[in-house]
């Protein structure tokens, strides 16, 4: 009985492994459809790609893609054909071209002009700490000093 | 302590601050007005001022094949709408408008690409909202559409007499459109 359920179990456990095993011999031309089409955007819908969404326009974008790559049309012919029809839009992602370096280049100048920003006001910070700290210490031997001198005073007092 | 660190660091570094600050504050209200006055719905067309790709489609009315190329040498309005598409019975009246004013005119046709839709569905919203009269091409897998870069419907086309699209409408047409929209650019000549 034991031994039937370790079977069972494993069986159970293995059988996923084989539906993705499955998934992994696509149809090179149908991963080539995904590709594209998880690039361009369902207009229609909310940051959603063709690839992903149900609606209507995007399966009508999603047949058209699959037509030109069945027809043997290059990648980047097909992202041409949705770019010179419904322009920069229509990338999930912005191309690295015009005025779109800004959306690239932009966080990364803000990370290093707040980088030297953190840098110079630590390097203040820094300096003003070991000017405290100095004249604590001058602050410490003086009190020590006096406290010396107020105890010696106490003692000698006791002692009469 | 923080603000000990703007404070005592002299007038020089003071004016820096303040207009790093001033100039933040500033970029993300600009930013902020341009997002408010961009309409969502008016993504532009890279399709204005180019040449419109040509499409033959079967006629509704089952004349003959519906061409755009035929109307070469006329302002063509290209209608784009379904049978399904609310706006498009609000746009209606003004489409049935519109045709009477092309029927008087020599230079002004119209064209309704009826996209995702059956025949007895878009016979059936003619019948109901009213028939304009002129040519419907029936665009069932809306390859028209894409290749004309259409989101959604109503949307709208102005090819001049050269075949060269010059304006884009999306939404329904307004009462009005022709004269304010349409005629300065037909009265402003082919390119």
């Amino acid at each position: 009985m034991k031994f039937l359920l370790g079977v069972v179990l494993t069986f159970l456990l293995i059988a996923p492994l084989c539906v993705q095993a499955e998934s992994r011999d696509e149809d090179p031309a149908e991963a080539m459809v995904r590709h594209i089409a998880k690039d361009l955007r369902c207009a229609v819908c909310q940051n959603q790609s063709v690839y992903e969404s149900n609606s209507e326009l995007a399966k009508d974008m999603l047949r058209i893609v699959r037509d030109k790559v069945m027809a043997g049309e290059k990648e980047a012919v097909i992202r041409d054909y949705f770019f010179q029809r419904y322009g920069d839009y229509i990338y999930l992602e912005p191309t690295t071209s015009g005025m779109n370096w800004i959306l690239w280049g932009g966080p990364f100048l803000g990370l290093g002009i707040g980088g030297l920003a953190l840098w110079a006001a630590m390097q203040s910070w820094r300096k003003r700490t070991l000017e405290a700290s100095a004249k604590t210490q001058e602050t410490t031997t003086v009190t020590d000093d006096t406290m010396k001198k107020r105890i010696q005073q106490e003692m000698d007092q006791v002692r009469m | 302590m923080t603000h000990r660190f703007f404070k005592d660091k002299g007038t020089n570094m003071n004016g820096i601050w303040k207009i790093i600050l001033l100039g933040a504050v500033l970029a993300i209200l600009i930013l902020f007005a341009l997002g408010l006055n961009n309409d969502p719905r008016n993504i532009p067309s890279p399709l204005v001022n180019r040449p419109a790709t040509n499409f033959t489609a079967p006629a509704l009315d089952g004349g003959p094949p519906v061409s755009l190329e035929f109307y070469r040498g006329k302002w063509v309005l290209v209608n784009f709408w379904g049978s399904w598409c609310i706006s498009c019975i609000s746009e209606h009246p003004y489409l049935l408008e519109l045709a009477n004013k092309a029927k008087m005119r020599k230079d002004f046709v119209i064209i309704g690409v009826d996209f995702r839709d059956t025949p007895e569905a878009a016979k059936a919203f003619l019948a109901r909202h009213g028939n304009p009269g002129y040519k419907q091409a029936m665009d069932p897998e809306q390859k028209i559409a894409i290749d004309w870069g259409v989101y959604g419907a109503p949307e709208s086309y102005l090819v001049d007499p050269m075949g060269t699209i010059r304006m884009k409408h999306t939404g329904p047409l307004f009462p009005g459109w022709f004269e304010m929209r349409a005629l300065p650019l037909m009265e402003g000549g082919e390119r």
